[in-house]
């Protein structure tokens, strides 16, 4: 499972959840980073275009 | 009275019965109407309420405390949690693997929720139907993260506490086995879960599923567990549609151990079902008995609506399995009846 979080507009976060089967073999290499740590966010990506959400990746 | 109420005049606003195409739970199309949801897709999607009657930085209360009358922030909270993309899909419609992705983001927000200080209880629940009063139908549930321990699971904990000192057992572990061993109120059995209609059932297709394992929350399980959770909950909400051909109304609410730090190993991890339905049109209402002195009444014998359900169980067949693994089979019958997967 892997996990990823936005910050919306209004201040409120979003987690969207993914369950592919092959989510480590094709992780980019900040997921792998978070991999490494369960807790931890790991890297803060740019904010969405569209949304102006900033985001942080998990996989737990 | 020695209960919280929450006032929250802001939730009179909030989305009511949208047309399908402004869901405000669906997914954000290219071109088309933003949702809460800022994506063309997604799997299961957790975000805090919009409309939250708890918030983690709550507003002043709007009323003073007085001596009689005690008030306090509304701090906790609220989550929405899309259980699919699939606008008309229900939880009993989804595939067992999405219901077993379910579990896995109970889990994590259980776990997460759980760890602020200001959060004591984490309630994890669905209304499902207009009958319930639902305001959107989209396939979704919620979680209240409360800053106190509500009444009916501290009412549940108040006899599993009794029960533990009287005669040193798990009130739950206790009434599991009875059923088990009865069998007449068992809807469905897997390796790690019963579901059945309790002896004290307050409405008619009330269902209770508890681990056959002696655990206090979702974090406490292993992934046999979770998948025989996924399994059991698939074949209680498909029995429940099929018992009248409708998409079947319900309250599913998760009772787990408080998030307090306390000591709760004498309580014991269920599920239960609420379905306001006593007939394929009749409801069950709450009336003057059941609000107003909190004793329910219900017309019907749990043996025989048990044995109703029971009959529209039918094997879960999952279409993909762990390599090496024979996915969990749940049954209906008695206890100890092997179910097949197709």
């Amino acid at each position: 499972m892997q996990r990823r979080q936005i910050t919306l507009e209004d201040g409120r976060y979003l987690i969207f959840y993914t369950f592919e089967e092959d989510a480590a073999a094709t992780a980019s290499p900040a997921s792998e980073e978070a991999a490494d740590d369960e807790k931890a966010s790991t890297h803060d990506a740019e904010p969405d275009a569209e949304s102006q959400a900033t985001e942080e990746q998990q996989r737990v | 009275m020695g209960e919280w109420v929450a006032t929250a005049t802001h939730r009179q606003t909030r989305t009511f019965l949208p047309p399908a195409d402004f869901c405000p739970l669906c997914p954000t199309k290219p071109g088309g109407f933003p949702t809460e949801i800022p994506e063309p897709t997604y799997d299961i999607v957790a975000f805090e309420n919009r409309f939250p009657s708890l918030q983690p930085e709550p507003p002043t209360p709007a009323v003073e405390a007085s001596e009689l009358y005690p008030v306090r922030p509304g701090i906790g909270v609220c989550e929405v949690l899309v259980y699919t993309p699939h606008h008309d899909s229900t939880l009993a419609a989804e595939p067992v693997e999405q219901i077993h992705q379910l579990v896995q983001v109970w889990t994590d927000r259980f776990r997460e929720l759980s760890a602020h200080e200001f959060v004591e209880y984490v309630f994890i629940f669905e209304n499902k139907g207009e009958a319930i009063g639902v305001t959107l139908h989209h396939p979704h549930g919620q979680i209240y993260a409360y800053p106190f321990i509500p009444p009916r699971v501290e009412r549940e904990l108040e006899q599993s506490r009794a029960h533990k000192a009287a005669t040193g057992r798990c009130l739950l572990c206790d009434i599991l086995a009875s059923e088990t061993t009865d069998g007449r109120r068992v809807v469905a059995e897997n390796a790690s879960f019963a579901a059945y209609v309790p002896f004290f059932a307050r409405y008619p297709y009330e269902i209770h599923i508890s681990s056959t394992r002696h655990l206090q929350a979702l974090t406490d399980m292993g992934d046999a567990e979770q998948r025989d959770l996924a399994a059991i909950l698939k074949t209680v909400l498909v029995a429940y549609d099929k018992l009248f051909n409708l998409s079947f109304p319900y309250m599913m609410v998760l009772h787990q151990r408080p998030s307090d730090g306390g000591d709760y190993d004498y309580y014991h991890f269920h599920i239960e079902f609420y379905p306001p339905l006593r007939t394929a049109t009749k409801l069950k209402y709450l009336a003057g008995s059941e609000s107003g002195a909190g004793m329910f009444i219900n017309d019907t014998l749990a043996e025989d609506k048990a044995a109703e359900l029971r009959a529209h169980v039918v094997p879960v067949v999952w279409q993909t399995t762990r390599a090496g693994k024979t996915p969990a089979a749940t049954t209906g019958g008695k206890p100890g009846e092997e179910g097949g997967v197709d």
